[in-house]
């Protein structure tokens, strides 16, 4: 297998797509002549024109509509939000219109649409550029949200959410762009819904997704090198649909779990992880699961700041040691 | 706010019984205070407060068992003053406070819940006993059949998590692999058939935590230590005399020898020379102790204990007298702490004053040996071929196989023979 870029994965993928299904088509600011703010749509304006790669205005709104009215009519969007924090401008389209259509007319129409968007802090992007929002639409009914952390999941979630016939969001984080990975060849897919064990460990489990179960997953190993704990990692994947067995059964295994996500920690995907987990997996619990998130604050623009803000490696090193049960210490 | 818990006040303390709180609740408290009387498997004891404030709650009444670890009081600033606080009715809040404006990684405590176990589900009495486990932990007793009151919880706050059930399970695999594996019941027999008939006429005593101790105790030392037992006879009629001497002496002194006190003497010296004697078997090794600390078992009213007399080697006879003294004394009045119990690497079991002709003790693991002491009578006895009126006494060393050999305890005795025959070796 191939060693490929997240961003490259992401490139070939909407091509690959494309040449398949001439229903799918790209829109969003600046990705066909300017290629887009990270390049993911590098070279695809002079491959499929102006018809199937279109340039927008800078309204969220009007477009996140535009792709939703084309995917009641049979087309298949593909928008890309320049970064996740613009998406409030189109809560409503997704909210009240992307999410509910199917519904409340009666199956008349799915709306087979996918927005893409990278999200995340780390890059001094600042406050209003570096959030994580996904707990907000991972609420909300009628919608699936996918954030992958490898380039082979990157590959086998995309096609599976430009082909699903339901809304996606489809999350992308900023700093996992350059890390490259070994990506299965050919028409590759993964299922929704289905989360996955990146690494074997049986003292504790980590949950995590996107950029965090990346880091998480280097942490497990790093620790397995060293002879430390033996940490298993859950990537979950998929947000919604959430795979409630594959978390049951890891701590079924190890009996105690740590959520580590880049969000807020309040109200966040950790707290509806921990929920599942006390509901269905209650008598297997030996200690409160541990949430490991972000400071409750705006992400601050300053170097030193934004480091302290964010939650990482020692975070969650420092949680992992904390919760390690005695007999499994060595 | 602070919580206090049943402190572990000795080594094998598993529980303690709150016999009386000296504090009631809206009593202002300060460090060192002394909270409650507990009684421990081996002795009364004092629990003394680690903070300063006001009694807020007592969630464990006079009487109550609880294990070690337990939150049996709650001192805070007065404003959750609970009078007549209900054991069941546990609930640890905490203040609400202020919330932070940033919060980072920093897992909320949550607030501490005591989930109720029910006499049925753990063999506890009725009196509400709450112990704080994990569900992993709770769910691992119930399918290994173990009584969490049994487990130390070595979790926050004294919970009971999976490390301490595995703990658990490794000493209960250890000390009695019989028990693991139930035994067939014999074809045939009608089980159970005796207890049955005779339940309704028997009365139930309910063991104090001294008698479950030295029954918990007793079961483990002849389940998983080989006893094997030598005896001999000693002519005590030369060590009398000494003693009817010395007590002469030191009458003036009020110091009065006992004949234990010289067979204290005679062992503590028989000990230096023979190491194994003084040991323990642990862990497929050999532990020879540097000190010779000698435990005496005294009777109680209620069961048993087996103070230490600590250096005896190097002590004379007048303090191995006042010692034991003070000693019995304390043990009859349940005055014994912790460190008085402790330690000891031989013990003596004197049933003298009994009229006991014979018998054999049972070993105080981890020792290697426990001396039974029987009367001394007057007993014709050949010298030169001619019947001779001495006092006679019987004694047998029960000793663990695993260190010692016949041999070795045979010259043990007989060094022990030889300093109470000659008993003006036990004055130099």
């Amino acid at each position: 297998m191939a060693e490929i870029s997240f961003r490259q994965v992401l490139n070939d993928t909407l091509r690959e797509e494309m040449h398949r299904d001439e229903n799918v088509f790209l829109m969003g600011e600046e990705i066909g002549v300017f290629e887009g703010s990270y390049k993911i749509t590098a070279g695809l304006l002079k491959e499929f024109g102006a018809k199937r790669v279109v340039d927008t205005p800078i309204a969220e709104n009007g477009f996140v509509g535009m792709a939703v009215g084309a995917a009641m009519l049979g087309l298949r969007p593909v928008v890309e939000i320049m970064t996740f924090n613009f998406i409030a401008l189109a809560i409503d389209e997704i909210l009240n219109h992307a999410a509910k259509i199917y519904y409340m007319f009666g199956g008349q129409t799915p709306v087979p649409m996918v927005i893409r968007t990278p999200g995340g802090g780390g890059q001094q992007l600042s406050a209003t550029h570096s959030q994580n929002l996904e707990a907000w639409f991972a609420h909300i009914p009628g919608l699936q949200v996918i954030a992958p952390s490898t380039p082979a999941d990157a590959k086998g979630l995309l096609r599976t959410a430009i082909r699903n016939n339901n809304p996606v969001l489809f999350l992308e984080h900023l700093a996992l762009y350059n890390n490259k990975g070994e990506v299965p060849e050919g028409d590759y897919t993964i299922p929704f819904g289905q989360a996955k064990v990146t690494k074997e460990g049986k003292d504790l489990t980590v949950i995590s997704y996107s950029r965090k179960a990346a880091i998480a997953h280097e942490v497990a190993s790093r620790f397995e090198r060293e002879n430390k704990l033996s940490v298993e990692v859950v990537d979950i994947r998929s947000l919604r649909p959430l795979d409630r067995e594959t978390l049951v059964n890891s701590i079924k295994k190890t009996g105690r779990a740590i959520v580590f996500e880049e969000d807020w920690r309040s109200y966040g995907v950790g707290a509806e992880i921990v929920a599942t987990l006390q509901e269905d997996a209650f008598d297997y619990l030996d200690a409160p699961i541990k949430r490991v998130a972000s400071l409750e604050v705006p992400l601050p623009y300053s170097k030193p700041l934004e480091l302290a803000a964010l939650t990482g490696v020692q975070e969650l090193e420092d949680a992992i040691n904390a919760l390690a049960p005695r007999r499994r210490r060595r | 706010m602070a919580e206090v818990n049943m402190p572990r006040l000795s080594d094998t303390m598993q529980e303690g019984t709150i016999t009386r709180w000296l504090k009631q609740v809206g009593d202002e408290v300060k460090r060192g205070d002394v909270l409650a009387e507990v009684e421990t498997d081996k002795a009364n004891m004092e629990v003394e407060a680690y903070d300063a404030g006001i009694l807020e709650q007592v969630l464990v009444q006079e009487g109550e068992t609880v294990p070690i670890g337990q939150v049996i009081a709650i001192i805070g600033s007065g404003a959750k003053t609970h009078k007549g606080g209900q054991s069941k009715k546990v609930s640890v809040t905490k203040q609400p406070g202020q919330t932070p404006a940033v919060q980072k990684d920093v897992a909320v405590e949550q607030p501490s819940v005591f989930a109720g176990i029910s006499a049925q589900q753990n063999g506890i009495g009725t009196n509400g006993v709450f112990i704080k486990a994990s569900p992993l932990a709770r769910r691992m007793a119930e399918e290994h059949g173990i009584d969490l009151l049994q487990v130390k919880g070595t979790g926050p706050g004294g919970r009971i998590v999976r490390d301490d059930i595995e703990d658990f399970i490794e000493q209960r695999a250890i000390s009695s692999p019989t028990a693991v594996q139930p035994q067939p019941e014999p074809v045939g027999v009608a089980p159970t058939g005796i207890s049955e008939v005779s339940m309704g006429d028997a009365e139930i005593v309910t063991l104090t935590s001294m008698q479950k101790t030295i029954a918990r105790r007793l079961t483990e030392s002849k389940q998983t230590v080989p006893h094997f037992y030598i005896g001999n006879e000693i002519d005590m009629t030369e060590a009398l005399k000494l003693r009817q001497e010395l007590n002469a002496a030191l009458s003036e002194e009020g110091i009065k020898i006992s004949v234990n006190d010289l067979i204290v003497k005679a062992c503590a010296l028989a000990l230096e020379k023979f190491p194994e004697v003084n040991g323990s078997y642990k862990d497929g090794q050999f532990v020879l102790h540097k000190k010779v600390n000698i435990g005496i078992a005294v009777d109680i009213s209620s069961g048993l204990v087996v103070p230490v007399i600590r250096d005896v080697n190097t002590k004379g006879l007048r303090t191995i007298a006042r010692e034991a003294k003070s000693l019995v004394a304390k043990a009859q009045t349940g005055k014994l702490t912790a460190t008085e119990l402790d330690g000891g690497t031989f013990s003596i079991s004197n049933l003298g004053m009994m009229d006991v002709t014979d018998f054999v003790a049972v070993i105080n693991p981890p020792q290697a040996a426990i001396l039974a002491v029987a009367a001394t009578r007057k007993t014709f006895v050949p010298i030169d071929d001619q019947p001779v009126i001495r006092e006679i006494m019987h004694v047998t060393l029960s000793a663990d196989h695993r260190i010692l050999y016949g041999a070795t305890v045979a010259r043990f005795l007989k060094e022990i023979k030889h300093l109470l025959q000659n008993p003006f070796l036990l004055l130099v």
